[in-house]
């Protein structure tokens, strides 16, 4: 309820710029995200909704008919389901609120496949009853082929419903059941045994002020109950944080979870005010974490200048260049004068060596980890060179040079003297849900296409190659470590 | 026989409809030839299953292939048994023939004998088959071999007085049989019966036909005999073309005795109005009122060949003749007004009323009605309003201009008398959420102003202009709190340690447009201030017991505030000790935000922009004194759903509950 107070002037500003939206984020409630031929789609709340070639660049011109708030969509089978609701809960007429379902073939408005089943209605509040019927979501559930939906605000409970997953009914006999109280634009996962049920808190539409947030329970049955992590039921108002404020953006709400492989997962959320963009609300993604069975949102990935180091050994990735000594006053343990002052010893500096580098390209390989220039990698985004989903691609130079990290024909890796945008010094850094990261060339040279499959990957302890990413090694995994 | 048994177990799987006290009576598949029947005081319905045709069967004709039996106790509420028996199980069926027409089902001795016709493997024409079970909704076993001696359809059983069995069917007019007391053969000679050669065809042999024609009927086309036992008559009832190119109506004739002469008395129903060329039909009493299942293509409005159950009541005269009967859309039986009113089905209307599909693609969707205008009703007989107390009405209404839907209950003999109006405003003005929704089905809601006592019949009235009512379905609201006399003894706090019982203020309406104003600052100044107010307030107290642990002070206003939204709640209430309780501290979760007192002194504050979430904050260390202790709280809250719930928990977190509430 509290929402909709505000929603009406700032969707009023929103429809004002609908045509300014185009190459922009900008949304509010986004579904969760949906690849269509290639493309991601996410639609919002009010109607339409957004589109990427890549997952990182996003414009205007989804098409969702039907209006109201906060929709879900799904991919089964060859054809999406969308559910949406049909108000805007509170506001124009109170609390009667629909739950719709329809069904088309492509989410690609320009494509002649392109039209939506007629909508129907398969869940409804009367306006009187502890229930506004907005908001949905959809669960798939993995482990059975039955399909749910939640749905519900801040008026009243959260609501649990089955539907068939052949025709987006509402199955025949099902009882609406209570899960949650006091969150709103909710949505169901399932993961490893457990079922999770993610709701937005908080106040939205508030612009910088608003204080929504993600918080989570958790349940080993699809009908709940949904427990916090200190064992508060969600029907009670428990709830563990998921996502909240941070790194310049405010507000975040209405949970997407994306699987992009095993072990790497993204999550889609509105920041309710991004201040990088005048406090507008915008699309947000972001690495999903999973933490002792908890999801919880990673950081935005913005680069800087770290040792990479293994998840196999820990040795980190270096040039293959000599070692060089530092040369100090050492004093050996046994001879510590406690009297006299200590005298810092400098770091070795990128000028003292890389004189002895050679020109050309250089191997890359895996060594003890001693703070020196050939070990210390600045990780850059290239927005310019596009991205993937939830993020821009980058460079990955040693530290004060452009000597760039490339991929090779032959699924090697060598430095090559600089970086000159091609597309095998590109990188794609993600976070994967257990915190390490898996480092992946946008294109591996004298192969098409854009290269989803080979991941920097220990071949030994000090063998770095490329291979195809496994979940289940840590050879294919990273850390970054701030020097 | 083993697998047989396995696939009927699967099928058995029970699906309860909601309640339709309005014809049709079965309204997710069709329904033809309604035999029904009364078993253990239940209603079972055993009809036959028409279905869409599938391809390779005849296109234009009957395409029947199993049967389901339904049962109920009130006759509005139906439960599907599932398929009793499939064509595929026939042993001496055609498998693919589509031809499981109207059957019959009696119980003799503790069994079950389930009687329907058939085609039979590699033959031509029908024979009719016998089924037993143990329990009406079966499993039923199949005999291998149909009835000799019976070569038609429409099988019905008269099981009389003394015991004896009679078959009635339809081939080669009306015949009428006794059977064995094993229910399976017929009782008497075979005579041999040289068919009819039709031009062209080679000539058969000659046929064993069982029984005899009933005599005493009129001229023209007959089948579907239905005969039952009424006092001293026995009735022979059958669907009758009684003119030429006409189409069937149902007819009656009566005898003293169970094979006839029969005396023809007339008509049960006449012709359907739409041409629908079949009827087909059963008679039963149940607690006390006669009743007459028959059918009619409601759900196929083009092909009357797939049909659906009706039940209209019917009388009798003092002579024994069956009283004439209108098929109606309303039908039988008392519908809880708790349940849908399909008010498209009603009883009768001002003239221009009229009903259409609400999806012409899907007819299983039923029907709309629509009042034309100003002036125009529709009446739904026989609603039971006994289940509402605190109630309001839904209704799925859409109309193309603002109006108004007036709900009328009339008992008997009164007038009718408003008890809801719902305004239905589909213009004006438009935003993000707030389109235009002419033409377009909308929920709304309205309380009652009035709850009928009883049973009632329902009149929708229409407003300024005109209105399209789907259904209308009554409730009542729920009880957010009991009144707690004063007389009461002292309560406990629950399991979970929450106080469920206070004192409330009359809620203190506040302009508050955002909760984001509620700063510590603001908070403490306005508590103060109307703390200070509270010693000169005159308004009122309630004394109020929740049934949930959470107190849902939303509610409270609705029903004791000036507004829903924007206010200021005042709770009180006492704890009693036995003995010093020390260490604890008050746990509180509110929406919005709050504040509490414990003995005048203030203990905790939830600042900010709140939602009610169980301990959400506490108190420091606290005790609790021998004797009465005085909590206080303040909630206040804009545009929420305001809320709260109190207890006092231990160093643990552990509930803390051995003291007594008073107020």
């Amino acid at each position: 309820m509290k929402r909709y107070y505000c929603l009406l002037i700032v969707f009023s500003l929103f429809t004002g710029r609908a045509a300014a939206q185009v190459g922009a984020p900008y949304i509010h409630d986004p579904s969760t995200i949906a690849e269509c031929d290639g493309k991601y789609y996410t639609f919002g709340t009010g109607g339409g909704g957004l589109i990427s070639d890549d997952g990182w660049s996003w414009h205007g011109g989804a098409e969702r008919p039907g209006g109201g708030a906060a929709p879900d969509v799904m991919k089964i089978g060859d054809r999406y389901l969308v559910i949406y609701g049909a108000t805007g809960g509170g506001l124009g007429g109170g609390h009667n609120g629909r739950i719709l379902t329809m069904w088309n073939r492509t989410l690609d408005p320009k494509s002649p496949d392109f039209r939506y089943t007629t909508a129907i209605e398969v869940a409804a509040s009367d306006g009187l009853e502890d229930c506004d019927a907005i908001d949905p979501c959809l669960l798939l559930d993995p482990t059975t082929g039955r399909l749910w939906a939640s749905f519900g605000t801040y008026f009243g409970n959260i609501r649990l419903i089955e539907l068939d997953p052949k025709t987006g009914e509402r199955v025949r006999g099902n009882q609406e059941k209570d899960i949650a109280i006091d969150c709103e634009a909710t949505d169901l996962i399932y993961r490893d045994g457990w079922y999770y049920l993610l709701g937005t808190h908080g106040t939205c539409c508030d612009g910088v002020n608003s204080t929504y947030n993600i918080i989570v329970g958790r349940s080993r049955s699809v009908e709940g109950p949904y427990v916090d992590n200190v064992g508060r039921d969600m029907l009670n108002g428990g709830g563990r944080m998921v996502i909240t404020a941070g790194d310049r953006v405010c507000g975040p709400g209405h949970f997407g979870r994306t699987v992009i492989d095993e072990g790497v997962e993204v999550m889609s959320c509105h920041y309710e005010a991004d201040f990088d963009q005048g406090g507008r609300s915008v699309l947000g993604l972001r690495p999903l974490l999973w933490k002792n069975g908890w999801p919880e949102a990673g950081d935005r990935f913005h680069g800087g200048t770290f040792a990479i180091l293994s998840e196999r050994r820990g040795y980190s990735l270096e040039l293959a260049v000599d070692f060089v000594r530092i040369q100090h006053e050492r004093q050996g343990w046994r001879r510590v004068n406690p009297d006299e002052p200590v005298k810092p010893v400098a770091d070795q500096q990128l000028a003292d060596v890389a004189g002895n580098w050679p020109q050309g390209d250089i191997k890359v390989r895996c060594s003890d980890y001693m703070m020196r220039p050939h070990q210390l990698w600045t990780i850059t985004p290239v927005p310019e060179a596009g991205g993937f989903l939830g993020g821009p691609y980058c460079k990955i130079v040693i530290a004060g040079t452009e000597r760039a990290l490339a991929a090779t024909d032959d699924l090697e890796l060598t430095a090559v003297p600089a970086f000159t945008g091609a597309p095998e010094q590109l990188w794609r850094v993600e976070q994967a849900t257990d915190g390490t990261f898996r480092i992946m060339p946008k294109q591996i040279p004298g192969r098409e296409g854009i290269n989803t499959t080979y991941v920097l990957y220990s071949a030994a302890d000090s063998t770095p190659t490329l291979a195809k990413w496994d979940f289940a090694s840590d050879n294919a995994k990273w850390r970054l470590k701030l020097k | 026989m083993m697998k047989r048994y396995c696939l009927l177990l699967i099928f058995s799987s029970l699906f309860i409809s909601r309640a339709t006290a309005q014809n049709p009576i079965i309204r997710d598949q069709f329904t033809a030839d309604p035999t029904a029947r009364v078993f253990n005081n239940k209603v079972y319905l055993f009809p036959s299953h028409d279905i869409l045709v599938p391809e390779g069967a005849r296109k234009d004709w009957f395409c029947m292939a199993d049967y389901h039996v339904f049962s109920s106790e009130n006759l509005t509420e139906w439960t599907d048994h599932g398929v009793i028996v499939s064509q595929e199980d026939v042993p001496w069926g055609n498998p693919t023939g589509y031809s499981m027409w109207a059957p019959d089902c009696v119980e003799k001795g503790g069994k079950y004998y389930f009687y329907f016709p058939n085609g039979p493997k590699g033959g031509r024409g029908f024979a009719i088959g016998v089924a037993t079970a143990d329990l009406p909704e079966g499993p039923y076993r199949l005999e291998e071999k149909p009835i000799v001696g019976v070569s038609g359809i429409d099988p019905c059983v008269l099981v009389d007085n003394d015991g004896q069995a009679y078959i009635y069917w339809s081939g080669m007019g009306i015949r009428g049989a006794k059977l064995k007391d094993n229910m399976k053969e017929l009782d008497g000679e075979l005579q041999e019966v040289k068919m009819q050669r039709r031009e062209g065809a080679p000539e058969m042999p000659p046929m064993k036909v069982g029984g005899q024609q009933m005599e005493g009927l009129p001229d023209g086309f007959k089948e579907g005999p239905y005969v039952f036992h009424r006092g001293d008559w026995y009735y022979l009832t059958f669907p009758w073309v009684r003119q030429e190119g006409g189409t069937e109506t149902l007819a009656y004739a009566m005898s003293h005795s169970p094979l006839g002469p029969w005396d023809f008395k007339g008509i049960i129903m006449a012709e359907h109005a739409n041409r629908c060329w079949t009827n087909h039909h059963s008679l039963l009493e149940y607690r006390g009122q006669w009743y007459l299942f028959y059918h009619h293509n409601d759900f196929s409005p083009r092909d009357d060949k797939r049909r659906s159950a009706r039940i209209e009541k019917i009388g009798f005269n003092t002579d024994g003749t069956i009283q004439e009967v209108k098929p109606t859309l309303r039908g039988v039986g008392i519908l809880p007004a708790t349940s849908r009113v399909e008010v498209d089905r009603y009883s009768d209307a001002s003239n221009g009323v009229t009903y259409a599909y609400n999806d012409t693609a899907n007819t299983f969707l039923g029907w709309h009605a629509t009042l034309p205008g100003k002036g125009s009703w529709l009446r739904f007989a026989d609603v039971d309003f006994s289940a509402i107390t605190d109630g309001y009405v839904i209704a799925k209404v859409k109309a193309e201009g603002n109006t108004e839907v007036i709900i009328n209950a009339k008992g008997d003999k009164k007038k009718g008398k408003e008890i809801a109006r719902l305004k239905v405003a589909v213009s004006g003005a438009q935003g993000p959420f707030r389109r235009s929704t002419r033409g377009q089905w909308l929920t709304l809601t309205a309380p009652l102003t009035n709850v009928p006592n009883g049973v009632a019949d329902v009149e929708v009235l229409c407003g300024d202009s005109a209105l399209s009512v789907d259904w209308l379905q009554f409730k009542n609201r729920q009880q957010y709190f009991t009144p707690v006399d004063k007389k009461a003894t002292a309560a406990q706090p629950d399991d979970r340690g929450f106080i469920r019982r206070w004192r409330l203020m009359e809620p203190q309406k506040q302009d508050i447009r955002s909760n984001t104003i509620f700063t510590d600052s603001w908070l403490r100044e306005t508590f103060a201030k109307e703390l200070a107010k509270l010693p000169k307030q005159k308004a009122k107290w309630y004394s109020m017991e929740s049934p949930t642990y959470n107190m849902k002070l939303f509610h409270f206003a609705e029903k004791y505030g000036s507004q829903a939204y924007g206010n200021l709640f005042w709770c009180e209430t006492v704890v009693n000790c036995a003995e010093e309780i020390s260490d604890i501290r008050l746990a509180a979760g509110s929406n919005g935000a709050s504040m509490w007192w414990l003995n005048g002194e203030e203990v905790l504050l939830l600042e900010g922009d709140r939602r009610m979430v169980v301990d959400d904050g506490v108190s420091k260390r606290l005790t609790l004194k021998k004797g009465r202790n005085t909590l206080r709280g303040a909630v206040i809250n804009g545009p929420g759903l305001s809320d709260m719930c109190i207890r006092f928990i231990d160093e643990q977190g552990k509930p803390v509950k051995g003291y007594d509430i008073e107020n």
